[in-house]
């Protein structure tokens, strides 16, 4: 991953700050960085999602593909998640350098959305055993800032509340055999519900206490990180250590806590934006990547 | 006509014939009869773990753990080696280890997966990164500038708790290598089967696994209280629940230390009593 280095006066400077919860950019603890959220911004995809966040700059585009189901889940559509680093981010990325980081990032999503109740998978049945709709959810990491894994579950979570899956009929005629029709009508389409689909908060221990949404100077600062995932309702969906370190078993606890409490204001906001810019509708002036 | 051997002549894909039964049919299956006579598991209730430290001969360290459910796992641990490309991950100063874990191709239930596949690699790849980041705070890397340990686990049996197994055995590996660690990471897995009112079990086996709606795995620095690695998802519940699952998880991890260490103890003196053998047998 992208990473700077520090001085040990500079961490020192940061952990202090930390500790009188004043952080290097003036927020508090708690406080996330002001965040862009934009839908549609691609229009080849079914539904696409840029998100910036500080200086992380992600952008998510979902495309609904008609497949087979999987055989343990006959009855139900999935979804495949895959993460691109791009070399824009870091150089290091170059190459096969990003794939690493690729797959934890697509991994820890599948576990995110392993949950059955985050996206209901039944309605991207087409028929049983035979056609289902399969959402490929592609994560471009376009600039690295700190803070990915929410950035990119705040993306997800935008990109596909913008989902549009066009409706289909199957149509059975006497001999048995099945036909699939397109509806005419481009509007005439399925939205997914996001209700429940969780987003990622990352606590980042630092001394002694925690912080939401480390840039990548306190992510230089911090030796463990508890990611956990939380959806609308503060119900917690999986949690995961990352980094070196190790964590006392009650400041995880306490992490938690954090993390719930966090995560319900985080799901307020982002439902609040999405509704407004949905709300627009047309009329809404397109920022794109000239903002 | 002569036959084409490197053509499968079968059909392109195969199917359970479960999802084939009318609805409702529930199938009947040995072991899940079974556990429906036997009553209900406590939830606190440890499988029997079995260590064994020291039995390879040319590993540096090695481990043997096995779990009353079947699962088993070996261990080797090498190091420490000059690195071969000096600073590549590790900030300077510090040295680095390399955890592989590798799952023994008839070691799951059902079909064999086909070794080398991009899905099997994938699910190792995963686990390894898992070993590494539960492992990484009880090793004192500091101690080996330019160095690398390497760690390696074999899954010869997957009865479920793979990860937790994997862990303690790696940790027991290194121990036996002789590396400065700070404490031993032991490592506890936990599943919670469906149901509303359904609690979280200890050391699941595989077919209770196989139908939880919720999994976690901890592992524990037991000596300095320190959680290295917490990883588990599923089902959505509160924080509150979670908790109680984490602090489930690390008793478990504290009533396995102590197995862990009589192990190590053993190996040490198995090691001596041999050692001072050869030294009467050369003065003699």
């Amino acid at each position: 991953m992208a990473s700077v280095v520090l001085s040990e006066p500079e961490k020192l400077y940061i952990v202090h700050g930390v500790q009188e919860d004043l952080r290097v950019d003036g927020r508090g603890c708690e406080d996330y960085r002001c965040a862009e959220v934009e839908t549609d911004v691609v229009s080849n995809t079914s539904g696409s999602a840029r998100v910036k966040l500080g200086h992380t700059d992600i952008l998510v585009g979902v495309k609904a593909e008609m497949g087979t189901p999987k055989l343990e889940k006959p009855d139900e559509g999935y979804l495949e998640f895959f993460v691109d680093c791009s070399a824009n981010a870091t150089p290091e990325f170059e190459g096969r350098g990003g794939e690493e980081l690729g797959t934890e990032i697509a991994n820890t999503l599948y576990r995110v959305f392993s949950s059955e109740s985050s996206v209901d998978l039944k309605s991207l049945c087409i028929n049983p055993r035979e056609h289902c709709w399969v959402l490929y959810v592609d994560v471009l990491l376009l600039e690295c800032g700190g803070n990915l894994f929410d950035a990119i579950s705040i993306a997800v979570k935008a990109a596909l509340f913008n989902t549009r899956i066009p409706k289909v009929r199957v149509l059975e005629d006497e001999e048995g055999s099945k036909e699939i029709e397109l509806s005419d009508d481009p509007y005439d389409c399925i939205r997914l519900n996001v209700d429940d689909v969780p987003c990622i908060v990352t606590l980042s221990k630092i001394g002694y206490r925690h912080v939401v949404d480390a840039t990548l100077q306190e992510e230089a600062c911090s030796l463990a990180s508890l990611l956990i995932s939380v959806t609308s309702k503060g119900a917690l969906t999986s949690m995961k250590k990352v980094g070196k370190g190790s964590l006392d078993p009650e400041s995880i606890f306490e992490m938690m806590e954090t993390g719930k409490r966090v995560g319900k204001s985080l799901h307020i906001a982002l439902q609040k934006i999405l509704d407004e810019e949905e709300s627009l509708g047309t009329s809404r002036q397109k920022v794109g990547f000239l903002g | 006509m002569p036959l084409d051997h490197r053509r499968v002549r079968g059909p392109e894909e195969s199917q359970p014939p479960e999802l084939w039964a009318a609805a409702g049919e529930v199938p009947v299956e040995g072991e899940e009869g079974e556990d429906k006579d036997a009553a209900p598991r406590d939830p606190c209730d440890l499988r029997p773990l079995f260590a064994r430290a020291g039995l390879l001969s040319q590993a540096e360290g090695s481990a043997y753990v096995e779990l009353g459910g079947g699962t088993k796992v070996l261990c080797a641990a090498w190091g420490p080696r000059e690195a071969a490309e000096p600073g590549a991950a590790a900030p300077a100063g510090t040295g680095r280890l390399l955890c592989e874990f590798r799952r023994a191709p008839f070691a799951g239930r059902g079909a064999r997966w086909r070794p080398g596949s991009a899905s099997e690699r994938e699910a190792e790849r995963e686990a390894a990164a898992a070993l590494q980041e539960a492992l990484e705070p009880a090793v004192r890397l500091a101690r080996y500038p330019r160095a690398r340990l390497a760690v390696s686990a074999l899954l010869l049996q997957d009865g479920g708790s793979a990860l937790a197994a994997a862990i303690s055995a790696a940790s027991l590996a290194l121990a036996d290598a002789g590396v400065e660690m700070y404490d031993l990471a032991v490592g506890c897995a936990l599943c919670r089967s469906p149901g509303p009112a359904a609690a979280w079990m200890l050391q699941p086996g595989e077919p209770e696994e196989r139908r939880a709606v919720a999994r976690l795995t901890v592992a524990l620095l037991p000596a300095l209280n320190q959680v290295s690695a917490v990883l588990g998802g599923g089902q959505g519940s509160s924080p509150d629940a979670w908790v109680q699952a984490l602090r489930l998880g690390l008793d478990g991890c504290h009533r396995l230390y102590p197995v862990l260490r009589q192990s190590l103890l053993r190996a040490a003196r198995r090691r001596d009593a041999t050692a001072a053998a050869a030294a009467t047998a050369a003065t003699a």
